[in-house]
């Protein structure tokens, strides 16, 4: 009996310890919305939402950087995003644009990692394709 | 709730006749339970009559489908003229009424069958639970009617979605629904056994229907991911979508109730949590129905969600089954007998609900994975959590489960097996597994938990292949079933971590012609191929291996007719150990070296071009009449511009006219440039005084750029492993389905025996 209890205080603990592991992953993978200007200060990974500013697309593609500028359409704030890969398609067609990455404070732009973009669909109104890692 | 005039009647009809036929069925059931024994008939009857009811509901829809009567307006939304008939069926599920309608049509049809096998003590519960069950969805039916008409009769429909049309669509989905329908069924068990407080039957009574429901929508999972890897060109076979985890969910958690049910029967153990995990496999259907149909993840998934208005009935659906869920099990639970834990710690039932223990943990994980832009809503800032937090916490749970199943083929239920003895069984399937490992090592693996992973999971793979191949020689293959399944998950396992964590891409661009090295491949962006019939537009790409051997690739990129959306088809070509996976991110068709150019030259000046030197004399507004006249007049205005052309120091006067009318015809007829090529006056800059030309066939006019592609190329090593995996645990399934069926069809044989 005494060695049963001590093997469910172990497999407490196990799973207690497993619980804590899964918590700080969870933190760690937690990628935030937040507007523009907590992106700025965040040290962090977050996630940005906006829409693209007409004519501020600007592709390189031999190097395949892009870069553009996001507008909140609640605030009229602007970001300006780099994201180095390739120019997904339509992307000028895009409705709003989700931007995955960091800021960075030396060229002062978001640096995205990952973009979320969705294009005005017949299916179900819009339609939404993710692009980079 | 839309008017009467705005709904197709034949198709309305039939919903609110299985409306009523289900509140028939469901006072029918009641009446029974009460004790009033000539209910049975009246309640099956209307049952049946509710089953049909969808059955022709399913029809009328499947031919306002295959009819393209856009005045519907679900077959507006999904289809248009363009489609082939099986796509234009399939639309069917490609829209949420539409879903819910296969879901309830499955559901409808399951409960025939179920109410012939669920015993006559138990029938009265199991199908009022499961026909409120079905009464849950049938009610957004009705108020989200499928039926629902337009005012006028649109010619064409507005299409499906382009993802949409592949073959896969037309069986994916619906084998899903068939799995979350078959999840009513254990759940309808369960709780009426806590109803009638008599839990003696409906495990072994449930077994075969949570095994076919585990069956079913490990299919439609497999399925999907198939989908995604070999025709969507997501870049793997699953990115832990929240769409895709709905389905993930209630498969562990049934996997976690069929090991439960099991252990019930034999040992008489487990069966409280039993219940529990039946209604859990239920309730996270719902909720992830909830989660994937009501738009609270709009922005956080690739699958497209709106919100149909349906929110509230889908909270109010899971608030009522997770309200009886609780109140069953905590006026019940506590009163049941269970027979006490006495196996020791290495014996079957241990290892069985420890094994549990993994899979249910690893059901919560993912729960709350997918659920964390709800979680977080509350916090300040709503956010989600991406493939590396699941692939990371499932992890050490794959290890534990991988630990599990190497050591159960050897461990007895009363645990009896010896330490030494174990060991002693063992030692072939950990020579096998240490010598993979130390493969795995020799190809690069090189992180002592992935090491670790790779030997139990041989390990496992080893020791219930071991049992399977014992099991089939003395002729009980029927009862290995559950063996064979962990063969498959010793497979998988190392599939999963193998193209997960070491596959390795990167993009590059082919220009056409040019043989680019990627890693140790050589790739050639040969041409690009036009559409025949219904083979899509496509690239050409020869791809080198380093053995020598070569083979053609032809991933597509096309634009959709309808919809203008940019398509990818990726190439997938396998290997014995790896995939080679092609998918195209862009391509650009170039511009052919042109000899097509255009001058614009002032009066007095003169341009050269490609040998050819044009000067410009000035204009000759009377070559039809006075010009400036017509002009004031409206009548067609002609003008001539007189050029000095050389070509081989020889100099000649050229007089091409421009001819225009105030409607805006006009003409410039093209006239012979000496020594080969033609020119036309292509526009007239009157505030200039500029004439602007047009001159072809002259070498060199303008630089051509070369075609390009732009590919993701990635190797993807032992993919194969699993689908596989996947395979052999199906098949295991497929035989435990058989033997468990036969079991419980002996319980009506033998009515006394009991449980």
């Amino acid at each position: 009996m005494k060695r049963r209890r001590a093997w469910y205080l172990f497999g407490g603990l196990l799973l207690a310890a497993f619980a804590g592991f899964s918590f700080t992953s969870f933190q760690q993978n937690l990628t935030p919305y937040v507007t523009y200007g907590d992106a700025r200060s965040a040290a962090r990974t977050v996630q940005v939402a906006g829409a693209l500013e007409a004519g501020s697309t600007d592709y390189d593609a031999a190097t395949s950087a892009l870069h553009f500028t996001l507008r909140d359409p609640a605030t009229g704030d602007n970001l300006r995003v780099r994201y180095e890969g390739l120019k997904p398609a339509n992307f000028e067609d895009a409705i709003s644009i989700v931007a995955i990455g960091r800021y960075d404070g030396a060229t002062g732009e978001f640096a995205a990692s990952k973009l979320l973009v969705k294009c005005p669909s017949k299916y179900q109104g819009t339609e939404v394709k993710e692009y980079g890692a | 709730m839309s008017g009467l005039a705005h709904l197709y009647l034949p198709g309305a009809l039939t919903l609110w006749c299985a409306l009523f036929f289900a509140l028939a069925a469901l006072w029918g059931y009641s009446q029974l339970l009460a004790g009033d024994e000539s209910a049975r008939r009246f309640a099956r009857r209307a049952y049946g009559f509710f089953a049909l009811s969808i059955l022709l509901a399913t029809v009328v829809m499947a031919i306002l489908l295959a009819r393209r009567d856009f005045r519907i307006d679900y077959v507006f939304q999904y289809t248009g003229l363009e489609l082939p008939f099986h796509y234009q069926l399939a639309a069917f599920w490609a829209g949420q009424k539409g879903s819910f309608l296969i879901w309830l049509f499955w559901g409808a049809l399951i409960g025939l069958p179920l109410l012939r096998t669920t015993g006559r003590k138990l029938e009265a519960p199991v199908m009022g639970i499961y026909t409120l069950a079905q009464l849950g969805i049938l009610l957004i039916l009705v108020r989200e009617s499928p039926f629902l008409m337009l005012d006028h009769a649109p010619t064409d429909g507005q299409g499906l979605n382009p993802l949409l049309q592949d073959d896969w669509m037309v069986i994916h989905p619906p084998i899903m629904f068939v799995g979350y329908a078959l999840s009513a069924v254990p759940f309808a068990f369960g709780m009426a056994a806590l109803f009638r407080r008599d839990t003696t039957e409906w495990a072994a009574r449930a077994f075969p229907w949570a095994l076919a429901g585990f069956l079913v929508l490990g299919s439609a999972i497999l399925l999907g991911g198939y989908w995604a890897y070999k025709t969507l060109g997501w870049g793997g076979y699953w990115g832990w979508d929240p769409v895709e985890n709905a389905s993930l969910i209630p498969w562990i958690l049934g996997t976690a109730l069929i090991h439960g049910l099991y252990l019930e029967k034999t040992r008489g153990r487990y069966r409280r949590a039993n219940l529990v995990l039946a209604a859990l496999v239920f309730l996270s259907v719902l909720y992830g129905t909830f989660l994937t149909r009501s738009g609270v993840l709009a922005d956080f998934s690739v699958h497209s969600f709106v919100d149909l208005g349906i929110s509230g009935w889908l909270v109010g659906l899971m608030a009522f089954f997770v309200g009886l869920s609780i109140w069953l099990l905590a006026t019940r639970l506590p009163r049941l007998e269970t027979a006490p834990n006495e196996d020791p710690l290495l014996s079957r039932g241990t290892f069985l609900v420890l094994g549990s223990i993994a899979l249910l943990t690893s059901a919560v994980v993912v729960t709350v994975g997918t659920s964390a832009p709800l979680l977080t809503r509350f916090m300040k800032d709503p956010g989600q959590v991406g493939p590396e937090f699941y692939n990371r916490v499932n992890f050490p749970l794959a290890v534990a489960v991988a630990f599990l199943l190497a050591l159960v083929p050897f461990l007895t239920w009363r645990g009896e097996t010896a330490l030494a003895a174990l060991a002693r069984k063992l030692a072939p399937g950990a020579v096998f597994a240490f010598l993979g490992a130390a493969a795995a090592a020799g190809l690069g693996v090189t992180d002592p938990f992935h090491l670790t992973l790779v030997a139990l999971a041989l390990l496992a793979l080893a020791t219930n292949l071991q049992t399977v191949v014992m099991r089939a020689r003395s002729g009980g293959l029927a009862a290995a079933g559950g063996y064979l399944a962990h063969v498959g998950v010793g497979v998988i396992l190392i599939g999963f971590l193998a193209s997960s964590a070491y596959d390795q891409s990167v993009k590059v661009t082919l220009h056409q012609g040019e043989r680019v090295s990627v890693g140790e491949l050589a790739l050639t962006f040969q041409r690009f191929l036009g559409r025949e019939g219904r083979l899509r537009e496509r690239a050409e790409v020869l791809v080198e291996r380093q053995d020598g051997s070569s083979y053609l690739a032809y991933p597509q990129i096309f634009v959709n007719d309808r919809t203008r959306q940019l398509m990818v088809h990726p190439s997938v070509e396998s290997f014995l150990l790896a995939d080679l996976y092609l998918s195209p991110l862009e391509f650009d068709p170039g511009r052919a070296a042109s000899t097509l150019a255009e001058v614009e030259l002032a009066k007095g000046e003169s341009r050269s071009l490609g040998g050819v030197e044009v000067a410009f004399a000035g204009f000759d507004m009377g070559a039809g009449g006075n010009a400036l006249a017509q002009m004031a007049s409206g009548a067609p205005v002609t003008i001539k511009a007189l050029l000095d052309v050389t070509r081989d120091g020889v100099t000649e006067r050229l007089e091409p006219i421009y001819r225009f009318e105030q409607s805006g015809r006009v003409e410039f007829p093209p006239v012979e440039l000496p020594g080969g090529g033609r020119l036309a006056i292509g526009g007239i800059n009157a505030t200039a005084g500029a004439v602007r030309l047009l001159v072809e066939g002259v070498a060199g006019a303008k630089a051509g750029s070369s075609a390009y592609l732009a590919l993701d190329v990635t190797k993807k090593p032992l993919i194969a492993l699993v689908w596989w995996g996947f395979y052999v645990i199906l098949a295991g399934g497929l035989l435990a389905v058989v033997a468990r069926a036969r079991q419980a069809r002996r319980l009506d044989a033998a009515p006394t025996a009991g449980a």
